[in-house]
């Protein structure tokens, strides 16, 4: 019996063994048991619907469909809070989520969230100051990890965490506190208002506030150079990266656990290839599928393929604006005060008119943009914050000229109006400097013959945008103001404010990261830009906002060259969603497919 | 010898301090990397001040080249301010594939040249050397991203439109263990990279033979009855050669480097691309480190050179 029971124990103890070992095995492949799980007796336990439909990215069928997107740029990480780069927001949009999103149409509207928080629907609080969200219940990351209101808070401490560096923390350092009574609601306090709270935690045209894994992140510090932030290997948007060969492509597989169902395409790729040229031929040949970032130039070119390839052009709240530099040294009622002075007639608003008069925007529109985009009245162009009263002025060389002489700027024998400003004779001869794209340089061009006709000398510089754009530390030519008139692209969105006109952020040695790079302190102006933000009404906003673009229109501080459009080309055979300039393309990627 | 070698040691290590200075001092004029973010509406001014004072860049220049000279002595290149990935990661990940490349193209371009400046030398102002001359002028003047282009359109876009087998743009997604594969896709960018390269190649060449094929020595070995074969391989290439001895050895340091136009153009992921990519951004610290281990490579190929010229010729002695 004695015997016995030692032979016993020596197996139990052997069994044990066998059983320990064979353990590890176990746990490597759970994918293959959590869909068994939700059949087995357990699922009384827990609600049936609310369990993760598998752990894994699903796996590429033979004969499965698959898409290849050539971007022209390789985003340098992909999560945005630790990078600037359009292409990272692009890739976000295809592997996280955030709890808001920019439709097709340009409305904001719920993407983890049931909806989005109104003061109607006690989301967002009298005061403006309490902004609560409801998720969506059951959601799942891609490793089948439940996705709670837990990790909105992990998201918002770690960008607030000293020991991560994000490129930006606007907004986040606005909020005092979240509150999670439960796993599906996120109340978030802010200390003071906050109009903009919708680009916070959310993924738009200029913001990708996805929301990250507590899971996987939890403990850590130095995010910026972590391996997850570089590329997410767990998420919660339609697709995750399987793999990413740097400089070449990038695999991406369904989520099987995505809270919008799985996605009508098997995988997606995404090839970098730098040169547009390059591009247009593969879309020709069919090795890629689309390309997102084609130039205004290019508009004819991609539109003569058709019927092989498609052209989608989509006109953009961004804008190509010149603008006078109008920096007083001394400032305005003590306020704004830059480096430099601006070139001395452009004080005067109808030497501005005259100059907006004198060029032919719309000619250029039509010819070098193939009319496929429009001038704007206003810097908020194509988007619901539009001025809708306002009309650009037509070309009239013959007023510009009138005003011109109205001003005391006459006709000189050289062909170059001449005339007293402040006591000095000044010739109406400057400097305009832009960056060396071909576009730009095409349109100087054109400006300067334009002007040449109404007597005013327009000298192009083009400068490359490393230095053009450089700070001032480096004497970069925006915020330094080394410049009489300049030009290039900007826009205000999702959200409508900018504190390029604010006395406040006139660039200087004082304040050399100022963005008011107009050099303009306009004291009135100033301050009706502040009043934007001075509500969390968005009707009151809106009313602040027409009055700031009529100032603007009506003391001609810019001349607003053209509306910028995103040229897309794709094959016949790719079939994207419905898409608009603040979704862009990659916002629905789950309903894409291919014919 | 030995002697020689340490000398050029030392004056190889002075050189690189040089060279990394200019670098430096280059890039970082040439483009600012908080220009990046300088129209960014996600950042406030305050966000902007604090990645400047991360990044280092409101140390003085000189105290920003040290830090970055400091770490280099120690055998790091440092990360990139974008990627934030370690350089030497980067470079790694890209050198594989700029090495078959260039090497592919380097080699067929020295035996193409070879053949052409030989024969155009023997044939002297014959049809074929003007021929090999006119082709070689155009080869050399024609910019390379039109070559490039012009391949793609031929055999890629409009070879598919008449029906016909064609070639990859390049801009396909392909595996890259499959050796067939890898001859289609080199096949189109070593073709560009080649009509660039040969022409001058085959011009030094040509010189070169014909200088040797005038001299005494050759008319004497012609004079005494040997075949012209023999004449040519045996006496007069080898002497003719030698130039082209230090030509390659100073081109294949830039091998590394890469092809930044081809690179673009049949969007190959190699070193150029990595280099332009980063240039314009104003990384310096990837910048740098391409450069760094770029003129390593030439300084060091520059020694060898002169020790192998000591071996094909035995009149040079190093001391």
């Amino acid at each position: 019996m004695k015997r016995n029971l030692s032979v016993l124990l020596s197996l139990l103890v052997l069994a044990s063994i066998v059983l320990a070992a064979c353990a590890p095995a176990a746990t490597e492949a759970p994918a293959t048991e959590a869909p068994s799980a939700t059949e087995a007796p357990v699922a009384t336990e827990a609600p049936a619907a609310c369990q993760p439909a598998g752990t894994e990215p699903i796996a590429f069928p033979d004969g499965g469909k698959t898409v290849t997107g050539a971007w022209d740029q390789e985003p340098d990480s992909i999560v945005p809070y630790f990078t600037q780069m359009s292409y990272a927001i692009w890739i976000t949009q295809l592997t996280l989520a955030g709890l808001g999103e920019w439709d097709d149409q340009g409305n904001f509207v719920p993407e983890l969230a049931v909806e989005v928080p109104t003061a109607d629907n006690g989301g967002v609080s009298a005061d403006g100051l309490t902004i609560t969200w409801k998720l969506k219940d059951c959601l799942f990351w891609s490793d089948g990890e439940p996705l709670t209101s837990a990790d909105v808070v992990f998201t918002w401490e770690a960008i607030m965490d000293p020991g991560n560096a994000p490129t930006s923390r606007t907004g986040y350092d606005k909020i005092a506190s979240i509150e999670t009574p439960d796993d599906t609601t996120v109340v978030i306090t802010f200390s003071e208002l906050y109009p903009p709270w919708q680009v916070l935690f959310t993924q738009g045209p200029n913001n990708a506030g996805a929301i990250l894994p507590k899971h996987m992140l939890e403990g850590q510090t130095g995010l910026e150079s972590n391996d997850f932030i570089h590329q997410p290997t767990v998420g919660s948007g339609p697709w995750v990266i399987t793999e990413w060969i740097p400089g070449d492509y990038m695999t991406l597989l369904p989520n099987p656990n995505f809270h919008g169902g799985r996605p009508v395409l098997d995988q997606v790729q995404v090839r970098f290839v730098p040169d547009p040229a390059t591009a247009q031929a593969a879309l020709q040949t069919g090795d890629v599928d689309w390309f997102p970032n084609f130039s205004e130039a290019e508009i004819s070119t991609i539109g003569a393929l058709e019927p092989d390839v498609h052209l989608i052009v989509v006109p953009g709240a961004d804008f190509e604006h010149y603008f006078f530099n109008l920096g007083t040294t001394t400032g305005v009622d003590g306020r704004g005060a830059s480096d430099v002075d601006g070139f001395c007639p452009f004080k005067d608003v109808r030497v501005r008119k005259a100059l907006t008069l004198g060029i032919n925007r719309e000619a250029i529109v039509e010819t070098l943009l193939e009319g496929k985009t429009t001038v704007p009245s206003s810097q908020w162009p194509n988007s619901s914050w539009t001025n809708s009263s306002l009309t650009p002025d037509a070309y009239d060389p013959d007023a510009a000229g009138a005003l011109l002489d109205e001003a005391g700027y006459a006709l000189g024998s050289d062909g170059i109006r001449a005339g007293d400003c402040n006591g000095e004779n000044v010739k109406l001869s400057f400097n305009f400097e832009t960056t060396t794209s071909q576009i730009r340089i095409d349109i100087a061009t054109i400006v300067q013959s334009d002007l040449a006709k109404i007597g005013v000398e327009f000298k192009p510089i083009h400068t490359p945008a490393g230095t053009f754009f450089g700070s001032y530390a480096d004497g970069g030519v925006m915020p330094t103001g080394k410049y009489d008139m300049a030009g290039y692209t900007t826009g205000f969105y999702p959200d409508p404010y900018t504190d390029n006109y604010k006395c406040e952020s006139v660039p200087s040695a004082a304040n050399p990261s100022g963005t008011n790079w107009y050099l303009n302190c306009d004291p009135a102006l100033s301050d009706l830009m502040e009043e934007v933000n001075a509500s969390a009404d968005p009707a009151v906003r809106k009313e602040k906002l027409d009055e700031a673009q009529k100032y603007i229109f009506d003391n001609y501080y810019v001349i607003m060259m053209y509306a910028r459009a995103n040229v897309y080309g794709h094959t016949d055979r790719f079939v994207p969603g419905p898409f608009g300039f603040f979704s862009n393309l990659n916002w629905n990627s789950e309903v894409w497919d291919v014919k | 010898m030995w002697s020689y070698l340490a000398r050029r040691a030392i004056q190889a290590i002075f050189t690189l301090l040089i060279i990394t200075v200019l670098c430096f001092i280059l890039t970082r004029l040439s483009a600012d990397p908080m220009a990046q973010y300088a129209t960014s509406q996600r950042m406030s001014a305050e966000d902007r001040e604090a990645l400047r004072e991360r990044l280092g860049l409101n140390d003085p220049l000189p105290v920003q080249y040290l830090k970055w000279l400091g770490l280099a002595l120690q055998g790091e290149l440092g990360n990139s301010f974008f990627s934030k990935q370690p350089v030497s990661l980067m470079i790694s990940q890209r050198l594989p594939n700029t090495l078959i490349l260039m090497v592919t193209a380097e080699i067929i371009t020295v035996s193409l040249a070879l053949v052409l400046g030989i024969l155009s030398a023997v044939k002297q102002y014959s049809t074929v050397d003007n021929i090999i001359t006119a082709l070689s002028f155009i080869g050399f003047s024609m910019p390379i991203f039109f070559i490039a282009l012009g391949l793609m359109l031929i055999f890629s876009v409009q070879f598919k439109e008449w029906g016909l087998p064609y070639l990859p743009t390049g801009a396909d997604i392909w595996d890259k263990k499959d050796p067939v594969e890898l001859l289609k896709h080199l096949i189109l960018p070593v073709s560009a990279l080649v009509i660039i390269l040969t022409a001058g190649y085959a011009r030094y060449i040509r010189t070169s033979m014909l200088e040797v094929l005038g001299l005494d020595y050759v008319r004497t070995a012609r004079a005494k009855g040997l075949t012209s074969r023999a004449v040519l391989f045996k006496h007069a290439l080898r002497n003719a050669a030698l130039p082209l001895v230090t030509i390659i050895g100073l081109d294949i340091p830039f091998l590394i480097g890469g092809a930044l136009v081809t690179e673009q153009v049949y969007a190959w992921p190699g070193m150029g691309r990595l280099f332009w990519e980063y240039a314009q951004r104003g990384d310096f610290p990837v910048v740098l480190g391409i450069l760094l281990i770029i003129s390593t490579a030439v300084v060091i190929f520059t020694i060898i050179t002169d020790v192998v010229y000591t071996f094909v010729d035995p009149r040079i002695r190093l001391g």
